[in-house]
Order: C-alpha cells, then sequence, then structure tokens
C-alpha cells in the first residue's frame, strides 16, 4: 500500500468491514506497528521514532471513535478538559481551550452536564471537542455516525466540515454511502488492507 | 497545580475504589515491616548485648593460695600475649574480700559471720576482645590446672555462646523469613494495583489516546502503591511502640542479663528504615504491575 494524504484534505476511507480502515488509523497513532514499510505523519517517521515520542504524536493527532470513549463520571468539559490536564497544561490554558472548543462544537450550554444526560450527537460532539482541545493538525474519525441515527449523522458530518476547513486534515473511515456521495470528497477504498480504489471527488461505490 | 492535584486525587481514589483489597495488602505490608522493624530491633540489641558483654569477665583463673608473686606475673604476661585477650586484671584475696563485702551490703539475704580468715584465692579475670575465642583459650588454659599456680579455670562465655548463636539464628532465618514476607507483600501489592488498573483501564486508554506520557499515566498507581506502603508502615510502627517495652523486657529476662534500651537516635533510624522499605515495596510492586501492562 503506497498511500498520501495532503495537509488540509478531507478523505474518506471506505470498505468492508476488516478491510483494513482501523488497522490503517491505528498505524498512524502508532497503537500499531506494521510489520514492513514506513509511516510519516506530519513529517515524522512513525515507525523509527522512539517510544517516548509517541505522546507528541497524539497530541498534533486528535481521534474519535464511533463508541465516543467518554468518561462516565466526569462532565462534558471535564471530558474536554482531561486531554490537556494529562499532557501536562497550566490551568489557565486547560480552561481556555476547553471553552473555546466547546464553543466550536456549540456544547457550550451542555458543559455541565454528565455523558448519560446527553444525546448520540452530544456525546459525539463531546469527543470531538476532546480531539480538538489539544488544537491537532489532523483529526481522524473513525466510523463516528456508525452510532447516530441521520439526522444526527449529518450534524457530525457538518461539523467536521466546519473543522476542515478551518485547517485541519480530516481523515474519516465510515460505511455512511450517503454521505461520502453528497461530499463528493476523496475516497481511498480499502480490500484486504489493499488500496483498491482512491478517486478525488468519490463516490462510497465504484 | 492541576496536574499535581489529578496526580493525587487518582491515588487516593484508586485505595479507597477497592478498599477491602487495599486494606488487605496494606496489612500484609504492615506485616512484612513489623517483622522488618523486630528485626532490625532485636539485631541491634543482640548487637549491644554482645558489646556489653564484650566488657565483662569472661574467663577467671583462680589462684592456688601459695603461688609467687612472678609466677603469676609470668602466666599473666603469657595471657596477655594472646590476640584475643584484651585485658587482664589481677584480684588479690582482700581484693575479693572486699568485693564480697560489698554484695553483702546490698543484699539482705546475705551475710558474712565470721571474717576473720579470708578463703577466698586471688585471681586474674581476662578481659577478650574476641568473646567468640573464649572456648578456645579456656580450654588451653585448664592445661595449667594442677601444675602449682592454677588453682581452677572458670569460663562464663555460656551467655555469649548463647548470645552469638541466637544473633546467628536470627541473622540468618530473620533474613529467609524477611526476604519472604517481602515476596509475599510485594506480591499483593502488584496485584492490588493490578486491579487498580484495571478499574482505571478506559481512563488509561483516552489518557494514552490524548498523548499522556507512560509516567503521567504511571504515577497514581505508583503512588496509591507507596500509599499502601506508608499506612503499612505507620501500623507496624504503632505495633512497635506498644509492643517495645514488654518485649524487650522479656527478651532481657530469657538471656538473664542486660536490659536493652535504644536511643532516640536508633528509634528515628528505625522508622526512617520501615518507611524507606514501605515506599520502595510499595512503589517498586506498582511498577512492577504497570511495567507488564504499560509494556503492550
Amino acid at each position: 500500500m503506497d498511500l498520501q494524504i495532503e495537509s488540509g484534505d478531507f478523505v474518506f476511507l471506505v470498505g468492508s468491514s476488516g478491510a483494513g480502515k482501523s488497522s490503517l488509523i491505528r498505524l498512524l497513532i502508532r497503537d500499531e506497528l506494521p510489520s514492513t514499510g514506513r509511516v510519516w505523519v506530519d513529517g515524522q517517521d512513525v515507525v523509527r521514532m522512539p517510544r517516548s515520542a509517541v505522546p507528541r504524536l497524539r497530541r498534533r493527532v486528535g481521534v474519535v471513535f464511533q463508541d465516543f470513549k467518554l468518561l462516565p463520571r466526569k462532565t462534558v468539559a471535564e471530558n474536554v478538559a482531561f486531554a490537556l490536564l494529562v499532557t501536562g497544561h497550566s490551568a489557565d490554558v486547560v480552561r481556555e481551550e476547553t471553552d473555546r472548543a466547546l464553543s466550536l462544537v456549540g456544547l457550550s450550554p451542555r458543559r455541565e452536564h454528565f455523558p448519560d444526560q446527553l444525546s448520540g450527537g452530544e456525546q459525539q460532539r463531546t469527543a470531538i471537542a476532546r480531539a480538538l482541545v489539544s488544537r491537532p493538525r489532523i483529526l481522524i474519525a473513525d466510523e463516528p455516525t456508525g452510532n447516530l441515527d441521520p439526522v444526527t449523522s449529518w450534524e457530525i458530518i457538518k461539523l467536521l466540515v466546519r473543522v476542515n476547513e478551518l485547517g485541519t486534515t480530516l481523515v474519516m473511515a465510515t460505511h455512511n454511502a450517503e454521505i461520502v456521495n453528497a461530499l463528493r470528497r476523496r475516497v481511498i477504498h480499502l480490500d484486504r488492507g489493499m488500496v483498491v480504489r482512491d478517486e478525488r471527488e468519490g463516490l462510497y461505490a465504484a | 497545580m492541576k496536574r499535581v492535584e489529578y496526580v493525587l486525587a487518582s491515588a487516593a481514589q484508586g485505595f479507597w475504589r477497592n478498599p477491602v483489597m487495599s486494606l488487605a495488602s496494606t496489612f500484609t505490608v504492615g506485616l512484612m515491616l513489623l517483622l522488618f522493624a523486630f528485626f532490625l530491633a532485636t539485631d541491634r540489641g543482640l548487637q549491644e548485648a554482645v558489646s556489653v558483654l564484650e566488657s565483662k569477665v569472661e574467663l577467671a583463673l583462680f589462684l592456688e593460695d601459695d603461688t609467687r608473686v612472678s609466677d603469676v606475673l609470668a602466666l599473666r604476661a603469657r595471657i596477655e600475649a594472646d590476640p584475643a585477650v584484651s585485658r587482664v586484671l589481677y584480684v588479690s584475696k582482700d581484693d575479693a574480700m572486699a568485693r564480697l563485702r560489698e554484695i553483702a551490703e546490698r543484699r539482705k539475704d546475705f551475710d558474712i559471720v565470721d571474717t576473720s580468715a579470708n578463703p577466698l584465692q586471688a585471681s586474674l579475670e581476662i578481659k577478650l576482645s574476641r568473646p567468640q575465642d573464649a572456648a578456645r583459650l579456656a580450654l588451653a588454659l585448664r592445661d595449667e590446672v594442677g601444675k602449682g599456680v592454677v588453682y581452677e579455670v572458670v569460663d562464663n562465655p555460656s551467655v555469649v555462646d548463647k548470645l552469638l548463636t541466637i544473633t546467628r539464628v536470627l541473622s540468618i532465618g530473620g533474613l529467609a523469613v524477611l526476604a519472604m514476607m517481602l515476596i509475599v507483600a510485594l506480591f499483593v501489592i502488584v496485584n492490588t494495583i493490578r486491579i487498580a488498573v484495571h478499574a482505571r483501564r478506559d481512563e488509561i486508554e483516552i489518557m494514552k489516546l490524548v498523548g499522556a506520557t507512560d509516567w503521567f499515566v504511571r504515577w497514581p498507581f505508583i503512588l496509591e502503591g507507596m500509599l499502601v506502603g506508608a499506612l503499612g508502615a505507620v501500623a507496624a510502627l504503632a505495633v512497635v511502640l506498644v509492643a517495645a517495652g514488654p518485649m524487650s523486657n522479656s527478651l532481657a529476662g530469657f538471656l538473664e542479663i542486660v536490659p536493652l534500651s535504644f536511643g532516640s537516635a536508633f528509634l528515628w533510624q528505625l522508622v526512617a528504615s520501615v518507611f524507606a522499605l514501605a515506599l520502595l515495596v510499595g512503589g517498586g510492586g506498582a511498577m512492577l504491575s504497570m511495567r507488564t501492562h504499560l509494556a503492550k
């Protein structure tokens, strides 16, 4: 597989389950190492970087998942602030950046709610705010609308498009044909670990 | 600092999230530390006892009544030449009687009724620099008995022997038991922390995802381990505080000698050693369980 994604791009990863979308994402954040080959993210060789450099890589690459991965005993604001807190930012920075990320995803009014008091869409927006709070260069979304109804899915997609327009490179794995076909962005189709199709302004299916 | 607050709060929360396990491991660590403290105190006590005994008479040669002074002096010189001997003291018949009078004055059940004659013998009291050589020296001096100078050799090293044996047994046995307890304590702490890690696995996953360093992820657990250790140390030292008096008395009674008493310097040393071991075992155990978890 030889693949390059330009800075500022919006890319869909499509393909059936087990085609390698999630593996590719795990390679990008060095959750997994390739048996052969090289991976560069934001100009850095991910494969050869020392283990101690991995945290810095992950601060520049935000990730959101289908299952949100929010901490149930923390509020929306605490979940978002958590990403900055554990990477050693001062209280002032944590507060400012959390406010900024929450208003970007439109959740400022719900900041003191707990995840189980939120709708699925709001939970995913919280996860997106957490991924964006450290101002990453790249945002990776692994089936972010997989658990959401169509209307909510569109709200999330609109949010991701706006994030992309603000300069963040977006990589999104999805099974949602309607969204891919409506947006007409670059589509990378994976099958059994291989790129079988790579189109600018592509559709979900060839 | 919010970050430090987070680490401390996480550690405390981890401890109380599973109180049964935390208290069980605190208890185990406390027990291990108690053994350690007991070992330190006993070892120190025995060392002191030995050194007190070393300054005491360990061998006495009772002399024939009609021995010539020159013979006594020659014998004394010969004994003093032995490297195990630190000092030889000549006690004349009069000295011996004076001591007996002194003892009689102190004890009501003891009276000297007739002082017209002095049946006590003059003696050479031998102090040893190496008490473990007492038996050898006594054996050599017994050859002198019946040759006109030495009437009898009395060695009193039974206590020293006892002490040296006890010290040796305690050192080896104590260290062995301590090593076993250390392993048990480590095992329990490793498991406690593993459970704590498991309870927070979602939080850890997210921390790693958003780019927290390995150390930041580890610290709460290491501190939790140290907290277990420190609480165990407090418990162990509390027991030591309560039990130290009666115990040292019974030990002194058992050895029929030297009452043991420790200066405050030693007590501080004991407290410091117990806490150092507690933090080491607690933090080390946590590190061990983190190694296996964070390795993947």
